[in-house]
This record gives C-alpha cells, sequence and structure tokens, in this order.
C-alpha cells in the first residue's frame, strides 16, 4: 500500500479512519497536558505513571473476567493515581530524592504488575489473549467507542485547562506567589497532575506503557523551541501531537510490520529533532550563527579599537596609515578591513587606510554601554 | 531441592549483587533514571548486535549493547548542555527513541530472528540453567552465571580499588576536582559499569528487574543509615533476600521470577518506608506532631515570660489569647507542668526558675539565629517530649 492508497483509505475504511482519528486526538492531548507536565520538571512522571498502571488493568481484568477497556481505563488510572501520590509522598517526607522516588515506583509497580500478568495467563481462562497488548501498544484494537472516550477527555481537560488557565500559568511560574495570592495550590496542583495521569491513561492502548512517556514529552519538547508563551506553546504542542499521530500512522500502515507505537514516537522525535536545530530563537543552528557572528563583530571592534588609538595620536583623525602597520595585530584580515569600508569606518586607498569621523566617533565611544549601537 | 533451582537462585542473588553496587552510587547521585534509561536503550545495541552474529549468547551483543548504553548517557548529556530542555526531559526523549528503533528492527526481521521483546522486558530466569557454558567437553554450569559473575568480579574489583575516589567525587565533586580526580572519568566510569551490569543482568532478569534491582536496594538501605559502607552492604543484603524470597514466592504461585522479586523488594520497601526509625513515614510524621507541641510550648513559655498581670496568665486566657484550640492548649499545658517548667495555682499559671530557664536560653538562640540549637537544649531541660 503506498501513502496515495493511503489516504484514500482513510476516507472509505472504517478500522483506518479510527485509528488514525485516535492517534491524532491522543497526541493532540498528550502534546497538551504534557506542556505542563515539560515546564514542572515532571517530564519522566509520565514514565513512571505509565509502568504503574499496569497493575491497575491486571487487577481490573482479574475482578471482572473480561476485556473491557472501560474498567481497564479505570484500573489504570487508579493505580497511576497510587502510584503518583507514593511519589510525591517518598519526595515529601524522606530524604529520596525525585529521581530515586520515580524510578522505585516505576519498576516496582511495573514488576508487580508483571507478576499479575504472568498470573493471569496461567489462569484457565481464554479470555486473558490481547492483554500484552498494553505493553507496546496496539493502535489496531482502537474502536470508535474508544475514540469517542478520548475526544470526551479531550474536551473535558480543555474546558478544565481553560476555566484555570490562569491559575496553572501562575501555578507553573510561581508556586510560592500563587501560594500568598490564596490560590489553593494543593488543589491546582492536583488538578492538573491527574489530567495528566488521564492522558497517560488513555494513550496505554495505543501506543503501550514503556513508549507513552515519549507521548507526552516529545510534543511539548518541541514547541517549547518555538515560543516563550504559554498558551502558544500548549496550541503547537498539541498540533505537533496530533501529526506525529496521523503521520506514524500513515507511516506504519503503508508498511508491513510496522507496529504504530514506535512509529509515532520516531516521527515526534523528528519533529523534536527538528525544532532543537531549526528554530530561531533557540535552535542549534541559529545559535551558532549568532555566535560566530557576535565573534566577527568582537574582530571587527578589536581592529577598529586598534586604528583608533592610533588615530587619536594624531591631530587630524583623518591622516592616513600604512595598512602594514596593522600586521603585528591579529584581529585584521583583507576581509575585516573591507567590512569596515563597508561600514563606513575607514576609507581604504592602495595600501593605506584611513579613519573617517563616523569610525572616529564609533571607535570612541565603543564600549560605553548607554549608546546603543545601531550598527547591526 | 534440584540443582537448577540452586542455580536459578545463585544466579539472581549474584546479579542482585551487581545491581545494588553501581545502584547504591546512582542513588546518592540522584542519577538513578539514567538505569532507567539506560536498560531501555540497550535494545537496539542488542538486535544490531544479533544482526551481526546471529547468536544470542555471543559476547559481541553484550558489548553492542553496553556501547548503546553509553551512546544514551552521552546524547542525554548532549541534549542536556544545549540548555534546551531540562535534563530529566533529555532523558524522557532519548530512551523511548532508542527503543522504538529496536523495536522497529525486530518487527522489520521478525521472520529470522528470535528475539521475543516480552523475554527483552521481562527476561526469564527459570530458562537461565538449561543455557550451559560446554568448555572442552565439560560442562561448567550455566552461562548467565558465568557472565553475571565476571562482571560482578569487575564491579567488585573497581569498588575496592576506587572506593575513596568514588566517595569523595560522589559527595563533593568540588573537592574532588580539586584533589586531582576527575568527576568526568569517575562518572563515565560508573556509567559504564552500570551500562554492562544492566547488560549482563537483563539476560537473565529482564529490563525492568535491573531498574528494580539497582534502585530499590538502595533506596532502601538509604533511609536507614547515612554511613556509604553500611548503606552498601545493606543494600546487597536487602537485594539477595529479595531475590531469593522472591524466587520462593514465585514457585509457590506459579508466576514471573522477575515480577515476583520486584513485587518482593516492592513489600521491603514499603515497610522500611513507613516504619523505619527517623526516616519512615510514621517516625517523620511523629516527630512533626511533637516538633508542633513544643515549638507551641516556647510560644507559651514566652507569653508568660512577658506578663506579670494575673489576668493574662489566667488558665481560660489561653484560649482566647493566643487563639488555641482546647485540646491543644491541655497538652501544651500538660507538657509544661510535666516539665515543671509552670506551676498552676488557683487556675493561675506562673513559670518555674527551671522554666524562666528555659526561656530566656530559648530567646539567646532565636535572636542569634541559631535556632537549629534548640534541639539540643530540649535534651537538657525535657523530662518528657511532646
Amino acid at each position: 500500500m503506498n501513502l496515495q492508497e493511503y489516504i484514500e483509505l482513510v476516507f472509505t475504511d472504517y478500522t483506518l479512519r479510527t485509528i488514525t482519528l485516535g492517534t491524532a486526538v491522543l497526541g493532540a492531548i498528550c502534546g497538551m497536558l504534557g506542556s505542563f507536565a515539560v515546564l514542572r520538571k515532571q517530564s519522566l512522571l509520565g514514565d513512571a505513571i505509565s509502568h504503574a498502571a499496569l497493575p491497575g488493568i491486571a487487577i481490573a481484568f482479574l475482578i471482572i473476567g473480561t476485556k473491557n477497556s472501560a474498567a481497564f481505563l479505570l484500573g489504570a488510572l487508579i493505580s497511576g493515581l497510587i502510584g503518583t501520590f507514593w511519589i510525591r509522598g517518598i519526595i515529601k517526607k524522606t530524604h529520596l530524592k525525585s529521581d530515586t522516588a520515580l524510578g522505585l515506583i516505576l519498576s516496582l509497580f511495573f514488576g508487580f504488575g508483571m507478576l499479575l500478568l504472568t498470573y493471569i495467563q496461567k489462569m484457565p481462562n481464554a479470555n486473558q489473549a490481547g492483554l500484552e497488548s498494553y505493553l507496546f501498544g496496539q493502535a489496531a484494537t482502537l474502536l470508535e467507542s474508544d475514540v469517542w472516550l478520548m475526544v470526551l477527555v479531550t474536551g473535558i481537560s480543555l474546558v478544565i485547562l481553560l476555566l484555570f488557565w490562569k491559575e496553572l500559568k501562575l501555578l507553573l511560574f510561581d508556586a510560592d506567589y500563587t501560594k500568598t495570592l490564596g490560590f489553593n495550590i494543593k488543589f491546582l496542583d492536583i488538578l492538573i497532575t491527574t489530567f495528566i495521569v488521564i492522558a497517560i491513561v488513555l494513550g496505554l492502548q495505543t501506543v503501550g506503557v514503556v513508549l507513552m512517556s515519549a507521548m507526552l514529552l516529545a510534543p511539548a519538547a518541541a514547541a517549547r523551541q518555538w515560543t516563550n508563551s504559554l498558551g502558544i506553546m500548549v496550541i503547537l504542542a498539541a498540533i505537533f501531537g496530533a501529526l506525529s499521530g496521523v503521520v506514524g500512522t500513515a507511516i506504519s500502515a503503508s508498511h508491513n510490520n510496522l507496529s504504530t507505537g514506535p512509529v509515532i514516537v520516531l516521527v515526534a522525535g523528528v519533529f523534536v529533532l527538528f525544532s532543537f536545530i531549526f528554530s530561531p530563537g533557540r535552535g542549534l543552528l541559529f545559535r551558532e550563527i549568532r555566535f560566530r557572528k557576535n565573534r566577527s563583530d568582537l574582530q571587527l571592534h578589536k581592529t577598529l579599537s586598534f586604528m583608533y588609538n592610533i588615530a587619536k595620536t594624531h591631530e587630524d583623525t583623518a591622516h592616513p596609515h600604512a595598512i602594514k602597520i596593522l600586521n603585528n595585530f591579529q584581529g585584521f584580515t583583507r576581509k575585516s578591513l573591507q567590512k569596515l569600508e563597508d561600514k563606513d569606518y575607514i576609507k581604504i586607498r592602495g595600501t593605506m587606510w584611513s579613519m573617517t569621523d563616523s569610525g572616529y566617533h564609533t571607535a570612541a565611544n565603543l564600549y560605553d554601554q548607554l549608546i546603543k549601537e545601531e550598527d547591526e | 531441592m534440584s540443582s537448577a533451582q540452586i542455580e536459578i537462585q545463585l544466579i539472581a542473588s549474584l546479579v542482585a549483587i551487581a545491581c545494588a553496587i553501581p545502584g547504591t552510587f546512582l542513588v546518592l547521585r540522584k542519577m538513578a533514571l539514567i538505569t532507567d534509561a539506560i536498560s531501555h536503550s540497550i535494545l537496539p545495541g542488542i538486535v544490531i548486535g544479533f544482526f551481526i552474529t546471529h547468536d544470542l549468547s555471543s559476547p559481541l551483543l553484550i558489548i553492542m549493547a553496553a556501547a548503546s548504553g553509553v551512546l544514551t548517557v552521552v546524547l542525554v548529556e548532549f541534549i542536556q548542555k544545549t540548555g534546551l530542555v531540562k535534563e530529566d526531559t533529555a532523558i524522557g526523549l532519548v530512551f523511548p527513541a532508542l527503543f522504538s528503533i529496536g523495536i522497529i528492527l525486530i518487527a522489520q526481521n521478525a521472520n529470522d530472528i528470535h528475539l521475543d521483546i516480552d523475554a527483552v522486558l521481562l527476561g526469564e530466569l527459570a530458562f537461565a540453567p538449561f543455557d550451559r557454558l560446554i568448555l572442552g567437553r565439560t560442562d561448567v554450569g550455566p552461562k548467565s552465571l558465568w557472565i553475571i559473575g565476571t562482571i560482578l568480579l569487575i564491579t567488585l574489583g573497581l569498588l575496592f580499588t576506587f572506593f575513596k575516589e568514588l566517595k569523595v567525587s560522589t559527595f563533593d565533586a568540588g573537592l574532588a576536582s580539586a584533589l586531582g580526580l576527575s568527576p568526568v572519568v569517575m562518572h563515565y566510569g560508573l556509567m559504564t559499569v552500570s551500562s554492562i551490569t544492566t547488560v549482563g543482568a537483563f539476560d537473565a532478569v529482564g529490563a525492568i528487574l535491573v531498574i528494580a534491582l539497582m534502585i530499590a536496594p538502595a533506596a532502601t538501605a538509604y533511609l536507614l543509615t547515612n554511613d556509604l559502607k553500611k548503606m552498601l552492604v545493606l543494600a546487597v543484603l536487602f537485594g539477595v533476600g529479595s531475590a531469593i524470597s522472591g524466587y520462593w514466592f514465585a514457585h509457590a504461585l506459579d508466576t514471573s521470577i522477575s515480577g515476583s522479586m520486584t513485587t518482593v523488594l516492592g513489600l521491603v520497601f514499603l515497610l522500611v518506608y513507613l516504619f523505619a526509625p527517623n526516616k519512615g513515614l510514621f517516625s517523620v510524621l511523629y516527630r512533626q506532631k511533637q516538633q508542633r507541641i513544643e515549638v507551641s510550648l516556647l510560644t507559651f513559655l514566652l507569653h508568660l515570660g512577658n506578663h506579670q498581670e494575673e489576668k493574662e496568665r489566667h488558665v481560660k486566657h489561653l484560649n482566647e489569647h493566643i487563639n488555641w484550640q482546647k485540646v491543644r492548649s491541655k497538652s501544651v499545658l500538660d507538657l509544661a507542668l510535666k516539665n515543671n517548667m509552670i506551676t498552676i495555682d488557683h487556675n493561675i499559671v506562673s513559670l518555674t526558675k527551671k522554666g524562666k530557664n528555659f526561656t530566656t536560653e530559648a530567646i539567646d538562640y532565636i535572636v542569634t539565629n541559631k535556632n537549629s540549637e534548640i534541639e539540643h537544649m530540649k535534651d537538657r531541660f525535657f523530662l518528657f517530649r511532646g
């Protein structure tokens, strides 16, 4: 199946449409809530919670005895929340640091979940097949009802975000100030954490326990590079998330043997990589360019101030000097002289140079911070 | 016990020891999560190694896996150094990407590869004794036993050789570099050892239990002691204890060995987390309550010291003036009485000599901002704590 067929199929084929919609919505909600996780420095909380949700799924199965995604979601949610609050308890009440707490809960809960899963596998119950799909996710198992559930949850979290926008923003950037203003930060904290847990739990079925954290982080980390405004970042992250969902599904559907989860994660990874390199404000490429430009500016300034020191010993500052006397000075090259001439700081005639008035003036005030330079 | 059972327990114990040692340092250096990253991202290394050799037990696999573990660390640090995202985000971005590549590589070649993702993630300790190492014609034991044994020996050798250096660079990187020990070398050395241990243990117990075996024993030990040597010993004991009891637990329930070992580790941690002396949850809560009452007592004594008039010193007055609840004022009064700091005469409270001394000293400490000294002072004055 090539890409064009795929696009046609999206509009006609029920399964493909469901999966595409599902991953798009999932990407959007993860990007949205992931922005908060990243900014709150809780990036790896997602990893811990997604692992911690596993025993909840297994226990839900043990209780009801059949596969039922609503019950699984509830179980995952409860055990994810227990994990989250235990992590907070460990960080707050003991001297163990957050990384240890996260790693502990992640591995211990997951191990317990695996214990239950292997126990279930040995039970004489034919229904247990397919529980493993929660480990690595299987987008193909998405049903239309699952997608509706995702849409519903996305809608609710959007409303909550908009309702508490101001408070959440304040909490993100200055928790102490929020407290002094009289907001209940405990409530806000629990609110946003709960929604992050919900987003993670929703994604388990599609991308799986192991890769869920990337789903939460990658769109937000990519969006962060393009803006400094929280609102724009949340919107961008939602778009990046949805795009990685759609593109990832498209790629995995048009090849054999490509599971959806890892492909979505890799597509999101490409977004991150692209943003890291090419974002205009923070990106590595533009940073390097700015760095080089600053360095060459500095060289120019060095040369200019050297010339100034020569010129100021003469009554007539425009008195010509030989280029040769600059030779013992490293900052000078033919190119940098040319640049200085282009900026009209010096005049070059043959092998002689002379300072212009504007060059003399600029050089005299080179280190005066109060005078803003306009020769950018 | 059959010999296979003994071998499994032996392997599990060796893995536990080999993990607990680097784990202790990782927990102390606040880098526990790097094990999570490493254990996931060695997958592409293993897969590529397998493509080259087509042999799951070839040493090249271990080398490739360890290399991709170190690559993870390097990548994480590179991303972190750009300052574009925080360290935890960098970890969270790198390992899922590498893990995805591993899964896709496996899926793409599913037909000619006998590498099961479940086995990679969970390991299968039960099968470990069946993969024997045969030298010449003699059977010298299970392969994983030899692999993890070698790794453990190397780790122990490095630990004893560089114990002092590790200790200094863990607790005071600045001092370490001033003394001429390179923290960078220590850091990458530890990372390499962790990677190799992860890879070696991984085969036997899987990616997730490796994380648990590295972090949980060390974290549990850290709640019980502040001494590095004791912490190492305790971590090893917890690791081995959980490994062996986990095995029997799995044996009884007929479930995955690695899962039940993790569960035992979790239970042990939970117990210590709740009941550890000084650092456990209950003792922290108890201490907080105690301190709350003692601070109230101090406030109360200061109030008495400031007022000579009887109206201010009436028992009933406490409730309205200092605005305390009845129960609280009663417990504070009782505590003060028990410690002979006040006397109550016709419902009028007055300070005893001891109470006055205590108050003046406490004020001295508060004024000079040496609040921590008050704890020592309490030991001298108090017959009963709050």
